[in-house]
């Protein structure tokens, strides 16, 4: 039933890789999270998959943010713009990930590459970004820019002195959205482009729903987002004292 | 402005954090792609790989792929050459596009499954050999070709518990034939439609069983929770030899012989110099029938890193 | 291109296999994932509305209220449902818990700041021509935090039908998701129809809560400013970091 072609005489050396499962006991019987496991396993692939997704992440956020700041301060001189690209990049954002990654695939140059991963993931970063940077914008006061304009400000000067400043709290707000966001649905990437946290997630419910696996791939996701939005906080704290010394 | 003070402070403690588990990070290569000195034979100069084009080996949606994917990539780096591996891409169907298209230069494959659900031929090849110099000239065809094969073979089976089978009295997929409908089959989706899998099997063995879609990895539970009767199963599966499942006799080779080989384009194995072919050879040349099963059963049940698990294989047996 | 077209009508046949076995219905399969996206709704809303609703009355718990908001937003679907399958096992319950944990939250989060955030002079003013806290709260804070509340409600059910497609990859069969998952059968036309069929379902099921939305607003309050804020987003604008 099996039928063998010839072999060189001897045969290959077949190692025991690591014994007769004394030490995989716990894996054996799929516990429900295995220290042994998660320690021997922690470099070869929970490690890199994290690396992998943080770079997925950064990249997003980046490529995301550079757009929707750009978006955002067409929309802030020519108002009609807000309307139609709010209504795009809200469509972006409706549609579910899972859809999302599989649309993208087929269109040439896309494939199953990184790229695919990063423009969805960079699609629903738009909306948010965008939103918060130009009512950020708007939340200037009429009164600050006459003021910053009667001492002899152009206008570009208004904006990177004056406007940008102020919007800080409501940008760095969408930033920190938008990253957690992204850090959520890079789990998704997995389907199109080989890395990331999601990995291992479907790697592990392939391989008979292995306990530890999924447990510890989903809570590395679950930690970096909640580091990731803590770091934000702090940015954000750390860029605006005044809004803090208003609290006080 | 003490307060300022404090969170600049925190703020640059957590990035210098940040900084250093990142750079530990980034010296922790995974075990597949190492580059330590792990070639004793050659300096790295001479080493047959260097200065080649890159490789982008793919898989399939199964263990066996994984291990199949990272032994090649590894003795392929250790003799230098530069692999990239796009992992668990999807059923043969599926990689053999990702194949065509270019997006992989190179995946492991079975040479039935190659003719059947691929190239879709009707009269299935009569041996082992055969199906291999089948599978081979159909793929020159269209400039590729096949380095293989292996000793080993891993053809689909169907399987079920020691308890069905002593309660229906059942030893050959024949018997399901009485069963009918009330009979429950798991596979994955593709099993349905393949003419080496179910259609092959009601048209040779008249049975007609309800068909329950499941993923690959998860036959097996499925056979222990009763939510099929029996499955579809690997020969190579390290499960079958735990004695809790028996494997239903195919008297009429339905499914057909599964040796693996490397599909790669006839321009990339030229491309890359004899060394390649030499590699993947000496690499196939090692999966005997009793060694893939020890590979299997350290991935599968041991959930042993498949990259790991290769690497320690390799190295024991010089390849690395 | 060609792909797109032939999604279409993979879409037209009602999702059948050019040739192959009869497989379920689109039809069949959208009107599933909107029954399991209904009934985790349900759940959520039976569980998350009361407690928003009564947290904002009382001006209590403010730290928990926002902060549940912030958790939920780092939680990813994949995540939950794997963490799911390997506790409960595979079947509806798992994904339905899954779908409650994620749906739960925002919807909390709004409820509390819609009430919370009404202007105290009204709920004075209120007391002050004798209601006691129920009516106050039936007849002026609800009515007032309706925007914010539905702006909750939209955010969750959107997720909430995400995920359920999801839920595929995690073993659960008799989604749209299916389809996605099984390119093999289905082909690369299957899977762009499907996909179109998820994108189309969201987009329906977010207008007809806009509606919903519209219809429960008081009518005082239906002027809305072009820049409407969806909710939970209006809160982390205004929330100092």
């Amino acid at each position: 039933m099996n039928p063998q072609l010839p072999i060189a005489a001897g045969g290959p050396v077949i190692p025991s890789f690591g014994g007769s499962g004394k030490a995989y006991a716990c894996e054996r019987a799929n516990g429900l999270f295995c220290w042994h496991w998660f320690s021997q396993n922690w470099g070869s692939v929970l490690w890199p998959a994290l690396r992998q997704h943080v770079v997925l992440t950064l990249i997003a956020v980046a490529a995301g943010f550079a757009i929707s700041t750009a978006l955002a301060l067409i929309a802030h001189r020519h108002r009609w713009v807000e309307r139609p690209v709010t209504a795009v990049t809200a469509i972006l954002y409706t549609i579910p990930s899972l859809a999302m990654f599989e649309l993208l695939e087929p269109i040439p140059g896309f494939g199953l590459s990184r790229t695919t991963a990063e423009v969805a993931l960079v699609s629903y970063t738009l909306l948010i970004m965008f939103r918060n940077t130009l009512t950020g914008l708007r939340g200037v006061p009429a009164e600050v820019r006459d003021a910053a304009a009667g001492m002899g400000m152009s206008p570009r000067q208004i904006l990177v002195r004056v406007e940008l400043p102020l919007a800080l709290p409501a940008i760095v707000a969408g930033l920190r959205i938008a990253t957690v966001t992204v850090i959520a649905l890079a789990t998704i990437a997995a389907l199109v482009d080989d890395s990331g946290l999601g990995v291992p997630i479907l790697t592990a419910i392939n391989n008979d729903v292995f306990k530890t696996e999924l447990i510890s791939a989903g809570l590395l996701a679950v930690l970096l987002a909640l580091f990731a939005d803590g770091l934000l906080v702090l940015l954000n704290r750390y860029l605006t004292p005044w809004s803090r010394a208003r609290l006080a | 402005m003490r307060k300022r003070i404090r969170g600049a402070l925190l703020l640059g403690l957590t990035l210098a954090v940040a900084l250093i588990v990142a750079a530990c990070g980034s010296s922790t290569k995974k075990t597949s792609s190492s580059t330590t000195s792990s070639s004793s034979k050659t300096t790295s100069s001479s080493l047959p790989g260097k200065g080649k084009p890159a490789i982008a080996l793919g898989d399939e949606n199964f263990e066996e792929e994984y291990v199949l994917g990272s032994l090649y990539q590894e003795a392929l780096e250790a003799k230098g050459y530069t692999v990239s591996l796009k992992g668990n891409i999807g059923s043969a169907e599926l990689t053999y596009k990702a194949f065509e298209t270019g997006q992989i230069a190179a995946y492991p494959e079975y040479t039935g499954t190659l003719l059947t659900a691929v190239a879709n031929i009707t009269s299935p090849p009569k041996s082992a050999q055969g199906a291999y110099v089948e599978a081979k000239s159909w793929l020159q065809k269209s400039g590729a070709t096949m380095i293989g094969p292996t000793p080993f073979a891993d053809s689909d089976a169907i399987g079920t518990t020691k308890k069905y089978a002593a309660a229906h009295h059942l030893t050959t997929i024949a018997d399901l034939k009485s069963l009918g409908k009330g009979v429950t089959m798991g596979g994955a989706p593709e099993f349905a439609t393949r003419s080496q899998a179910l259609v092959g099997l009601k048209k040779a063995y008249g049975i007609n069983p309800t068909f329950v879609p499941l993923a690959i990895g998860l036959f097996y539970q499925a056979l222990d929770s009763g939510k099929v009767d029996t499955s579809d199963v690997f020969t190579t599966d390290p499960e079958l030899n735990s004695g809790k499942y028996v494997v239903l006799t195919d008297p009429k080779h339905v499914f057909g012989f599964q040796n693996v080989g490397l599909v790669v384009k006839q321009s990339t194995a030229s491309a890359e110099g004899p060394a390649f072919t030499s590699t993947i050879t000496a690499v196939n040349n090692l999966l005997t029938q009793k060694a893939i099963i020890a590979l299997n059963a350290a991935v599968v049940l041991d959930k042993q890193s498949p990259a790991v698990v290769a690497h320690t294989f390799l190295s024991d047996n010089h390849l690395l | 291109m060609n792909d797109f077209v032939q999604a279409f009508q993979f879409i037209g046949r009602d999702g059948q296999i050019l040739g192959g076995p009869p497989v379920p219905t689109l039809v069949h399969l959208s009107l599933e994932t909107l029954k399991i996206a209904g009934i985790a709704m349900v759940i959520s809303l039976l569980i998350a509305i009361p407690i928003g609703l009564w947290l904002g009355h009382i001006h209590r718990g403010s730290f928990v209220a926002i902060n549940l908001g912030n958790v939920w937003r780092a939680l990813p679907s994949l995540a939950v449902l794997a963490i799911g399958v390997a506790i409960l096992g595979l079947g509806l319950d798992n994904v339905l818990l899954a779908l409650v944990v994620l749906a739960v939250p925002p919807i909390i989060t709004n409820a509390y700041v819609a009430v919370d955030q009404i202007d105290p002079e009204l709920v004075d003013a209120a007391r002050g021509m004798g209601m006691t806290g129920w009516q106050i709260l039936r007849k002026v804070e609800l009515p007032l935090g309706v925007p914010l509340v539905m702006a909750g409600v939209r955010t969750a059910a959107l997720f909430v039908v995400s995920t359920t497609t999801i839920s595929a990859l995690t073993g659960y069969s008799g989604t749209l998701g299916d389809i996605i998952n099984n390119e093999t059968s289905y082909h690369l036309s299957g899977v762009l129809g499907a996909a179109i069929c998820i994108a189309a379902l969201a987009l329906l099921v977010e207008a007809l809560l806009a509606g919903v939305q519209r219809a429960m607003t008081p009518r005082g309050l239906r002027v809305t400013r072009a820049a409407a804020p969806e909710g939970s987003l209006a809160p982390a604008v205004a929330e100092p970091a």
